[in-house]
């Protein structure tokens, strides 16, 4: 090793790190807040998903009508499965965005030099937190409302949305990193997601099927157990691994 | 060098012949089995190619460690040749075990947990190469592949837990990782327990009769929600002590089996059977199948570090390339 090489790096290393060696969490919300703030602007984003969300409601609605109770008995896990058909699709649509548009408006390279990985990555999970429940309430209220579906048990299905949003979120964010630098961005990210998300999904809509059939807690106990060790596994991968997508 | 040269060849001469010979034994050595007759000699090659799907994704994703600690482009080399052997073997378990189904269960497709997770396996494959197509700079293109098969193998095991809820039954013939089987059966008793539950089935044990040498237990059998209650009559051989008639539940490919007797007491141990169940417990199959994982592991080996070298050289040739067309 060349010690002046070794000297002259660490320096460097030093001085770029200075200035932002603020707390990790606050530069984290500083990140999420620009975010917050540059898709108020633009609502690239929010437009994109909430009416792919909606479109997609409408036509499910359009081409069903409220399908009642009679016509199925298997009406639960097919309702629960629509509906997390279409919050997957819209989050593919949404999701990626926080990473593409760093890279297209080629302000990654000034976020690299602002703030730590760590703070990048917290920050912009944050933001698609954000993003994925404001469309997964839209989503819901909607379907709920057009589809006339009677949620048996209100608490379990919210508790499972969020989870579910959780490790939706975990999972998809480190490959928006990794797809934003890649040429054909949109597609690539379903892709890439889907397999990671597959586990998740049937948890999440067998959860929720128990919970529009209105059974107890007791039912979707261990749905939620799942997809909170999904979360935590795929948010602990996501720490260790950002660092290496986020290199120039 | 040459000794290594000469060591190489030789492995690779005995790695054909071993193959070969496992070939052979599959159709002469390997006996036929009752219920499955020839359908039965697939374990030879379809459980073995399962097998080493998942010792690729795990060799693929140990070379993706390598590579984003040491950054050598031999790493890089060596996880996509891994996973592309694992997905010509993915795809080699998949279609033989379609091919098999589709003679033995009736239908090719039956969202199976295995079958659903090698699915699974099949499109992370699918992914990780569709992103190394679509990233152009080589260094990205390797660190960023790297990263996702790593994310991806957190995945793996969300899916080896979650994919056993997913069907309310299994037709693959193993019980020991399939959550909610019972491997060691049910005691039922006629004047004790007599109703006991085997998965979501419920039996009622009616009555015990000796027959000759056999022994006949009447079971009643309800399904799931009550869609379909039978009488069945398993029978058990009293002098070798093992299950004789075996019949099957209605609307499935189940098999009930008597598997203990006490007939003083009027106790039956009964168990579920999916057809294949025992199959390794003939000797010569047990042997044979062994080989096969033996040949197959090799036969992977040779492959993907064959791969692993054509890759490298590739590169190798891209950069000289690139380094003569630069103006002197």
């Amino acid at each position: 090793m060349d010690p002046h090489l070794s000297s002259r790096s660490t320096v460097e290393a030093s001085a770029i790190a200075a200035p932002p060696e603020a707390p990790l969490l606050a530069a984290a919300w500083a990140v999420f807040r620009k975010d917050v703030r540059s898709e108020l602007r633009t609502r690239y984003a929010l437009n994109a998903i909430l009416l792919f969300a909606v479109s997609t409601v409408v036509a499910m609605s359009l081409g069903m009508g409220p399908l009642t109770i009679s016509r199925n008995a298997d009406l639960p896990i097919i309702r629960a499965a629509l509906l997390w058909v279409a919050i997957l699709f819209a989050a593919f649509t949404g999701l990626a965005r926080a990473f593409v548009h760093e890279e297209e408006a080629r302000t990654a390279a000034a976020l690299r030099l602002s703030a730590r990985p760590t703070a990048v990555f917290l920050g912009k999970l944050l933001f698609n937190l954000a993003l994925l429940l404001l469309l997964v309430v839209v989503t819901t209220v909607l379907f709920v409302i057009m589809l006339r579906v009677e949620v048996g048990n209100p608490g379990l299905l919210a508790a499972l949305l969020l989870a579910g949003s959780l490790g939706l979120v975990a999972a998809t964010t480190l490959i928006a990193a990794i797809i934003a630098r890649a040429s054909v961005k949109g597609a690539l990210f379903a892709v890439l997601s889907f397999p990671l998300l597959a586990p998740l999904l049937v948890v999440a809509i067998q959860g929720s099927a128990n919970a529009l059939a209105g059974r107890g807690w007791e039912s979707g106990v261990g749905a939620l157990q799942v997809l909170a060790g999904y979360t935590i596994a795929l948010f602990t991968a996501s720490l260790f691994l950002f660092n290496s997508v986020w290199e120039p | 060098m040459s000794d290594r040269l000469r060591l190489d060849q030789a492995a690779k001469i005995l790695l054909g012949v071993w193959m070969a010979g496992i070939i052979v034994a599959m159709f002469l050595v390997v006996p036929q089995y009752v219920g499955l007759g020839d359908a039965g000699r697939i374990i030879i090659l379809h459980v073995p190619t399962a097998w080493i799907t998942t010792v690729a994704f795990a060799v693929s994703a140990v070379y993706s460690i390598r590579y984003l600690w040491k950054r050598r482009a031999a790493d890089d080399a060596g996880a996509v040749a891994a996973a592309e052997a694992g997905f010509l073997f993915c795809t080699l378990a998949t279609v033989s075990g379609m091919w098999f189904a589709n003679i033995v269960w009736g239908t090719p497709w039956n969202w199976d947990p295995r079958e659903t997770t090698i699915l699974i396996l099949l499109l992370i494959y699918a992914a990780y190469f569709a992103l190394r197509s679509a990233l152009d700079d080589v260094e990205r293109r390797r660190r960023l592949s790297a990263v996702y098969n790593l994310f991806a193998a957190v995945t793996m095991p969300f899916l080896l837990f979650v994919a056993p809820r997913m069907a309310e039954s299994t037709l693959h013939p193993n019980c020991a990782f399939i959550q909610g089987s019972h491997c060691d059966g049910i005691w039922l008793e006629l004047n004790g327990t007599r109703v006991g539950q085997l998965g979501d089935v419920v039996l009622a044990l009616q009555g015990v009769e000796q027959r000759g040498d056999l022994a006949v237990a009447q079971v009643e059998v309800r399904m799931p929600g009550l869609r379909e209650v039978a009488l069945l009559e398993p029978s058990f051989e009293l002098s070798t002590g093992k299950p004789a008639d075996r019949p099957e539940f209605p609307g499935q490919q189940f098999l009930l089996a008597v598997e203990g007797v006490d007939l003083a007491n009027g106790r039956v141990l009964l168990n579920m059977e999916a057809p294949g169940t025992g199959l390794l417990s003939n000797s010569r199959t047990f042997w044979t199948f062994m080989a096969a994982n033996i040949g197959f592991l090799g036969l992977f080996i040779w492959l993907y570090r064959l791969r692993a070298d054509v890759l490298l050289l590739q590169d190798r040739l891209a950069r000289r390339e690139v380094a003569y067309e630069l103006p002197a």
